[in-house]
């Protein structure tokens, strides 16, 4: 029902809604998770039907667009104004389709395990009217054809994630980790922010299928431009897909609870940035440098996010490193011509990291620390936990039939024929990756016990938290196999590059074997180090490098820079406001008034010296001169003063007469 | 009916009946003036029903003679641009009488003065004669003087006098410049709309120094950098009521009178200045937000980020383009809107804790959670998160002022991000963290507040999920405004 | 008779009506005297109209005008004569000196 589309955002924006205003805020009700449960389920359910019209070829055209006008409102051509109105509606494509499956399927899980992680919280409700809010931006920023409102949910999807990092705000840490999320995300959308003003200055729409023919056209978009543009996206992307060098908030955001870091920070949100590149794909393929930039970006991130998360102790940080990790090698993908596998890497990604959160949510659960130092052993305790997680970390590693193996080989031999030194770093980075996922499942779940206490009380967990696990281990196990069958997504995505991005350089055919012997050997090495209980040559090693392994764990000092930068506008801050207060206010402003008020008090001065003083001189001259005469004449006889007047008229008179 | 008249003058009347009754009769003073606003407000309302948005010039037009002798009119009309801000100012004026019923000193004076204010607002907005339009501008200038002067904090009187004198000081010259264009127009009037096509026989030299004389008066009133420095004061000692018609209306009539009066009568004076002011503009952005930053005091730092957000207008306006005329308009609306409930809403927790020290709280989510996502949704909306009423406006600023403008409009982003740093660590401080015991006894607001806030927060979202109807009312009119010819 | 003859007539008068006012200590006498100075002025009306404007009537108009107003002012003045006689059982002059600065 590709038709009805747009309910699909709109449904869990208005449960979140209800849940929010008509609940009650009550730790035990089971209503409110009901009702969001109920919803995405339904979510799904429309998704799987859209993604099945989709694949099937059912829908003409394709892709499908459903646009209604948001508003109208003043636009300029050459100067002159007109009523131009704005598009809010959706686009549905393979790319949209297979993210919004994605998307509802993990959130439902998600929902569903939460009833038991977060069960008993005193703020249960507003929790899953949080997740609702978040799903429902999210699958408008999946479904939306205009920019604009992309943009729009892309920043709701950062509120939510704010949000939810700071969901146990009573804590400083998590208040802390979710500013410091939103900023980082916001200095990445700064750039993006100018994309799309860009993007309305060349072409005068936000429409994405408009800009898409536009873009095609010859002449519209100079290379110039394109790269400006692209850059700005990548900006955005950078900072929501925390990669380089914006990628300091993700391990942070870890404070949030375990649940959230699977849908958001693992499988969704940050895949967001994945998806603005490739739905904006037209744009990177009139610009070979924002290319090239999108792909060592992602390479990067690749490298740096693997090397830390060797290090690394806190389980759930561990897998923060990697999601960063992987999804720079979706970015390195996407850069290197590869839409199809980065999206497809994004797809599979999203359900074995989903699976692995989960799952160290579970232990989390369980043991009650994210710290692996003190977890060990816990694979008879926790059968099912593990069980799935072993399947994840093979996916994640590479190993054929799970489903990583499938995306990272398609990943890997698209940049292979790009850049071969990129296909070298990469390749390093992939067997990393199977190095430090394979400490993780050794630390956590391999050997004997460090901490009996918490050892001891560790418990499988209920169910509800189960099953979701299960069948994201179903779907991680699957996916790969049953998505790259007979080219089955690539034909599903489609994304056809111009003549000149296509690479025609193949990879050896030994290229997957190779790649998959070196990955065996990693985790042999892993499993050298970690998995013997014994970590005497861990140790030692970490003795012998250790400013290697300090720099790893200060995150090569991005973080050091970060808050150095938030003191440095601290600074300029304070600077800014003594300037305010002190040289223009009080020195110009008052110092006007001050001026005002000395020539105010000079004028006075003169006034009261000179001017006042001449007019009462006269005053108490002709005062002074009454007096005299007063005192010279009068007695208070009433015919003295007649006579006076007798007189006098008698001396005008004859001084009249006598003229 | 000359239902601009009634709109202008129902809050005078008001004043009037309200300085008959005894001082003690509170009840019916307090309904005495939510009465006239509040009729003030339906009136301006069934303007709106009759308001024909296709159409971009003046609609329910009035005109009498007032000074033949002089040629001054009492002439009063509506366009696209002066309707929203008449209806902001009803709107808004009505929420800051409720949230006055708190008020306990001499409360006679206070609702007096209050009405008479409004009237001078609405006024400036409707004036259709220059004369008229600036014995309304003065005619706001004394109630704000004993507002703040009697019912303000603690320096209230350098305050007043300050706020008052800054003001005077830039209306003296737009007095001038009043003068000037009407001497120098054939026939001599004083008619706005006729001085619009007066602009022909003016050389480019005296449209300057017109347009720097008027400059002055708008300049200190938006407030325009370097004139900005009266606002953070006379806000932090103003009574919160008298705080959020400072910001939400009164430095709306710069910006109102830069678009009809500078752009609409002296194109090239307006020509000669863009470029300080999409410079002005980015300062007042970008310096504004950092001014915020520093700044422990919430009602200070809502202050300056009305530096930042009236910057955004200017970009707006700067650009000379449709879509900046409209989004400079539409952040008039939004941002009386949004900064009108900030304030109201630092009122709330300083009437309880008589503190508005950032520092000086932590981890109030837990204690007073509608009030939290009141100011939660409030800092949001200011931050222009999309979805809330802030972010068409200022992405319109944008898109209008990038046109002409990249890089002024690209450091102006900057901004963006310096505002979203100063309201999250706000809300980090005041709102999330452990709970400081010390205010265990703070109560959520009460229904007065609620009232008075309430109704701008839904028009916070109603404005930022559909902004339709707003941006209908005033498209017409900018469209025409920058396409006549010049 | 010519002009000259009442203007003597007149002139005499008036300096009789002042004589006595800056010279009598009786308040009464004074205003009697004020009588005297009226009445010059009567004269000289009419013997001004009568010669110089034989035909007019203003100057004996003027003239009647003039004697009631000196009426009233007797009137005026008696009474107050009258109080200040009530008031210091004295109507000689040279005892009033109120005025004295």
């Amino acid at each position: 029902m590709v038709e009805h589309a747009y309910l699909i955002p709109l449904l869990p924006f208005l449960v979140s809604l209800v849940i929010l205003f008509f609940f009650d805020e009550d730790a035990h009700s089971p209503y409110a998770p009901y009702l969001g449960i109920a919803t995405m389920f339904w979510c799904l359910v429309q998704s799987l039907v859209i993604f099945h019209q989709a694949s099937s070829g059912a829908v003409h055209p394709w892709p499908y667009e459903g646009s209604w006008e948001w508003f109208s409102f003043a636009a300029d051509s050459a100067g002159k104004g007109f009523s131009a109105a704005m598009p809010i509606g959706i686009l549905i494509d393979g790319a949209a389709a297979v993210m919004l499956v994605v998307v509802t399927l993990v959130s439902l899980l998600v929902q569903v395990y939460s009833l038991g992680y977060m069960h008993g919280d005193p703020r249960f409700k507003r929790y899953y009217a949080y997740l609702s809010f978040f799903t429902a931006s999210m699958l408008g920023l999946v479904v939306s054809n205009n920019l604009l409102v992309t943009f729009a949910c892309w920043e709701l999807v950062g509120v939510s994630s704010y949000l939810l990092i700071g969901f146990w705000f009573e804590k400083p840490a998590p208040a802390y980790a979710s500013k410091k999320a939103f900023m980082t995300t916001k200095l990445g959308d700064c750039g993006l922010y100018v994309a799309l003003l860009l993007i309305w200055a060349k072409f005068g729409s936000f429409k994405i299928s408009m800009l898409a023919v536009s873009a095609a056209t010859p002449g519209v978009l100079t290379p110039l431009a394109a790269t400006a543009i692209g850059l700005g996206i990548l900006c955005g992307a950078a900072g929501k897909s925390a990669q380089w060098p914006l990628f300091i908030w993700l391990p942070d955001a870890m404070e949030g609870p375990t649940p959230v870091s699977a849908l958001i920070h693992a499988a969704t949100m940050v895949a967001a940035g994945i998806y603005l590149v490739a739905k904006t794909y037209f744009i990177y393929a009139a610009s070979p440098v924002a290319m090239e930039a999108v792909a060592w970006i992602g390479l990067i991130t690749a490298l740096l996010a693997a090397t830390m998360a060797l290090v690394a102790y806190d389980i759930k940080r561990v897998l923060a490193f990697s999601t960063v990790s992987q999804l720079g090698f979706m970015l390195c993908a996407l850069g290197c011509g590869g839409y199809t596998a980065g999206l497809f890497h994004l797809t599979t990604h999203a359900f074995f990291k989903a699976l692995l959160f989960l799952g160290a949510g579970s232990v989390i659960h369980s043991v009650h620390t994210n710290d692996m130092r003190q977890m060990g052993g816990l694979s008879k305790k926790m059968p099912v936990t593990f069980g799935t997680m072993f399947v994840a970390t093979l996916a994640i590693a590479g190993i054929w039939p799970f489903a990583g193996y499938f995306s990272k080989d398609m990943i890997l031999e698209r940049v292979y024929g790009h850049n071969q030194v990129m296909f070298g770093l990469l390749t390093f980075a992939a067997l990393l990756t199977a190095f430090y996922m394979f400490r993780m499942i050794f630390l956590t779940f391999v050997g004997d016990d460090r901490d009996h206490e918490r050892h001891h009380h560790a418990h499988e967990s209920p169910w509800v938290m189960l099953w979701p696990l299960c069948l994201l281990a179903f779907l991680s196990v699957v996916s790969g196999a049953a998505l790259a069958h007979n080219g089955f997504f690539e034909h599903l995505v489609n994304y056809k590059l111009p003549e000149g991005l296509m690479t025609e350089t193949l990879a050896p055919r030994l290229m997957p074997y190779a790649v998959t012997a070196l990955v065996c050997g990693s985790i042999a090495l892993s499993w050298f180090f970690y998995g013997r209980n014994d970590f005497t040559l861990a140790e030692s090693l970490k003795a012998r490098c250790s400013p290697i392994f300090s720099v790893l764990e200060n995150r090569y000092g991005f973080d050091a820079i970060f808050l150095s930068l938030v003191a440095f506008s601290d600074r300029i801050a304070k600077f800014a406001f003594w300037f305010d207060s002190s040289v223009i206010d009080q020195f110009f402003v008052d110092g006007w008034g001050l001026i005002t008020r000395i020539c105010a008090e000079l004028s006075g001065l003169f006034d009261n010296l000179f001017v006042d003083r001449t007019v009462d001189g006269f005053g108490g001259l002709s005062m002074d001169a009454g007096v005299l005469l007063r005192s010279l004449v009068t007695h208070g006889q009433v015919q003295e003063y007649l006579m006076y007047i007798a007189v006098a008229v008698s001396l005008f008179t004859i001084l009249i007469l006598s003229r | 009916m000359p239902i601009l008249t009634l709109i202008t003058f129902l809050p005078i009347a008001g004043a009037l009946v309200i300085l008959c009754l005894p001082k003690e009769a509170e009840k019916p003073i307090q309904i005495t003036a939510l009465v006239s606003a509040g009729l003030s407000f339906v009136l301006s309302l069934c303007v709106l029903y009759g308001f024909d948005r296709a159409q971009p010039l003046m609609q329910f037009m009035e005109n009498a003679d007032w000074i033949p002798s002089m040629h001054v009119h009492y002439a009063l009309g509506v366009d696209g641009l002066s309707l929203p801000l008449v209806l902001l100012t009803t709107f808004v004026t009505v929420l800051a009488l409720i949230s006055s019923l708190g008020i306990k000193e001499r409360i006679k004076e206070y609702f007096f003065w209050f009405l008479v204010l409004e009237a001078g607002m609405i006024g400036v907005f409707e004036a259709l004669d220059l004369v008229l339009f600036y014995v309304f501008w003065e005619m706001t200038l004394v109630p704000m003087y004993f507002l703040i002067g009697i019912w303000g904090g603690p320096k209230k009187e350098f305050a007043a006098i300050k706020f008052f004198l800054y003001t005077l000081a830039g209306s003296v010259f737009m007095l001038l410049a009043i003068l000037a264009v009407y001497f120098n127009s054939t026939p001599n009037t004083f008619d706005m709309l006729a001085l619009m096509h007066q602009h022909v026989n003016w050389s480019a030299r005296f449209q300057i120094l017109v347009f720097l004389g008027f400059y002055f008066g708008f300049a200190i009133k938006i407030p325009a950098f370097p004139f900005h420095t009266w606002l953070p004061l006379a806000h932090v000692e103003a009574p919160t009521a008298v705080s959020v018609i400072l910001a939400a209306v009164l430095l709306k009539m710069g910006v109102y009178g830069l678009m009809r009066i500078s752009y609409g009568m002296l194109p090239l004076g307006f020509a000669w200045f863009i470029k300080p002011l999409i410079i002005i503009a980015t300062i007042n952005i970008v310096y504004g937000a950092l001014c915020a930053m520093a700044q422990t005091d919430m009602k200070k730092m809502v202050a300056y980020s009305s530096v930042n957000h009236m910057g955004y207008c200017l970009l707006g306006i700067a650009g000379l383009t449709a879509t900046g005329f409209q989004g400079a308009v539409m952040q008039m609306i939004t941002h009386g809107i949004i900064t009108g409930s900030l304030f109201l809403l630092v009122g709330v927790i300083y009437d309880r804790a008589h503190t508005r020290d950032i520092s000086a709280f932590g981890g109030l989510a837990v204690r007073v959670p509608t009030y939290a996502g009141l100011m939660f949704l409030a800092c949001f909306a200011s931050l222009g998160l999309p979805g809330l009423a802030g972010f068409i406006s200022e992405f319109f600023c944008f898109l209008g002022a990038f046109q002409a403008w990249k890089v002024y409009a690209a450091v102006s982003v900057l901004g963006v991000l310096a505002t979203a740093a100063f309201f999250l660590r706000m809300m980090e401080k005041v709102f999330l963290g452990p709970f400081n015991n010390k205010w265990a006894g703070l109560t959520d607001m009460n229904a007065r507040e609620l009232a008075s806030i309430v109704p701008l927060t839904v028009m916070t979202v109603a404005l930022g999920v559909y902004p339709k109807w707003a941006l209908d009312i005033m498209k017409e009119t900018l469209i025409y405004m920058i396409n006549t010819p010049r | 008779m010519t002009l000259a003859h009442y203007l003597t007539l007149s002139g005499l008068l008036f300096l009789i009506g002042i004589f006595g006012a800056l010279t009598r200590r009786n308040i009464i006498g004074i205003l009697m005297s004020i009588e005297l100075v009226f009445n010059a002025a009567n004269i000289n009306l009419a013997a001004f109209n009568h010669f110089r404007h034989p035909g007019g009537v203003a100057g004996q108009a003027v003239a009647l005008f003039f004697i009631t107003i000196a009426a009233a002012e007797v009137v005026v003045g008696l009474a107050l004569v009258l109080a200040i006689y009530r008031n210091t059982d004295t109507v000689y002059v040279e005892e009033f000196s109120l005025l004295k600065g």
